[in-house]
């Protein structure tokens, strides 16, 4: 290819040495546009550029990019989505004990409940809600029959309390302590003890009631340096409107169905994205 | 720090702030508010799976204790020169184990906890019941310690009656 465009570079200047009207570039450039050209008596010329280069496309006529790595692509998220069914431990979400009214948006999902007029509401998204995993200890890590480590979604949530006839509800911001991060004791036998609760509350604030915008203007409590009485009393009061650690455990169950439903759909609709279909 | 109280279970409903105000009662009792202590709350499986570990024993129970000092004489405040010694341990609660007896007993669970409780300190503080003279030296430290309490909060407590297995 190289050769055939110095070649058309020494034509171009030969021309514009022999003849004085047209400038050099304009011969360069029908040069390269002859070199080109599909036109008759072009076929015993070098094609340089042609539609024919470079991209393996496979069209199906609706105007797209579509590329063999696309079609791979496709193949490979028809088997991942067939293989995500298949682990898929129930179609349907679980269900959560207490009383609790689930409602769904998309990744978001709230969980409603009245209780002597009080309103209690958790609100978590199950984006990001997967810690990573780090296998230190691969003996000891939870695996599925597969040998794959569980997925698990532990999303952090928000517990929102009103009262009846009262305008801020207390809003708890809560999550679930990735073990690492605490101490974590390595016991003689080298086994680690899990030695965190199974929930946090991280923050405890007074805000608007029904206000999607967390007012930073109202004082906020960490429980980072708090009172160890006080937090004690703190969880006491979410245990008694059913946030407790049996509430945890079923939260977790709850995330982790949800997220691997949103994970199929995902990846479905990039099945169908790619495809065109 | 003080005591750090952790609720590894979800079988048994736990009220954290009533345990935590029996257990600040107990320490004053014994001489070691200023010594770090952790109360673990865990439930049949867990408990099982620690006493197997360490003592070979596979099966649950109501408590185990890890002390932070070991071979103390019993009843001895340990002679902490750092900050960082001023621990007593950790005392793993097995409430599950716990709950299932004061169904037995008719005992309220948090005043059981209480108890047992009292009963893993005076492990961390020495106290064995191997030998007979050994379980009754300890018999009369947890009488002495609950009578305190009872006297203090007006409870009634009474201590184990029957020896750890």
């Amino acid at each position: 290819m190289l050769k055939s465009v110095s070649r058309a570079v020494q034509l171009a200047a030969r021309l514009s040495i022999s003849s004085s009207a047209p400038p050099l570039r304009r011969t360069f450039s029908r040069s390269i546009w002859s070199l080109s050209s599909s036109g008759a008596g072009s076929d015993s010329r070098p094609r340089l550029l042609t539609a024919t280069r470079a991209l393996p496309s496979l069209s199906c006529g609706c105007g797209s990019l579509h590329t063999e790595g696309d079609k791979a692509f496709a193949e490979f998220l028809t088997d991942e989505i067939k293989e995500e069914k298949k682990i898929q431990k129930d179609k349907s979400l679980p269900k959560m004990s207490g009383g609790w009214e689930l409602e769904l948006n998309g990744t978001e999902a709230k969980l409603n409940r009245s209780l002597s007029g009080e309103k209690v509401t958790i609100t978590f998204n199950v984006n990001n809600s997967i810690p990573p995993q780090l296998e230190e200890d691969p003996e000891h890590t939870q695996k599925s029959p597969e040998g794959e480590p569980d997925i698990v979604s532990t999303p952090n949530f928000v517990v929102e309390v009103t009262k009846p006839g009262v305008k801020s509800s207390l809003v708890f911001d809560c999550h679930f302590p990735e073990d690492e991060l605490f101490v974590s004791e390595q016991t003689a036998h080298g086994e680690t003890e899990e030695e965190s609760d199974i929930f946090a509350i991280r923050e405890v604030s007074f805000q608007p009631e029904g206000d999607a915008e967390w007012k930073e203007t109202s004082y906020t409590l960490n429980t980072d340096s708090l009172d160890w009485a006080l937090y004690d009393h703190l969880m006491g009061f979410l245990a008694d409107r059913g946030v407790d650690n049996t509430f945890a455990d079923e939260l977790i169950e709850l995330s982790t169905a949800l997220e691997h439903q949103e994970y199929i759909k995902f990846l479905e609709d990039l099945s169908t994205f790619v495809k065109c279909k | 720090m003080g005591v750090v109280l952790r609720n590894l279970q979800s079988v048994v409903p736990l009220r954290r702030a009533r345990l935590r105000r029996d257990v600040e009662v107990l320490r004053h009792i014994f001489g070691v508010q200023r010594f770090d202590l952790g109360i673990i709350c865990v439930d049949n499986r867990r408990i099982q799976h620690i006493n197997n570990l360490y003592r070979k024993n596979n099966q649950p129970t109501d408590v185990l204790s890890f002390p932070f000092y070991e071979d103390l004489r019993p009843g001895k405040i340990p002679c902490a020169l750092q900050r960082d010694e001023y621990n007593l341990g950790d005392i793993f609660l097995g409430v599950e184990y716990v709950k299932h007896r004061c169904k037995e007993t008719s005992q309220d669970l948090h005043e059981a906890l209480t108890v047992v409780t009292a009963h893993g300190i005076c492990h961390l503080l020495g106290y064995r019941h191997e030998t007979e003279e050994e379980w009754i030296e300890m018999q009369q430290k947890e009488s002495y310690i609950l009578s305190e309490f009872n006297r203090l909060t007006g409870s009634h407590l009474e201590p184990l009656t029957k020896r750890c297995t």
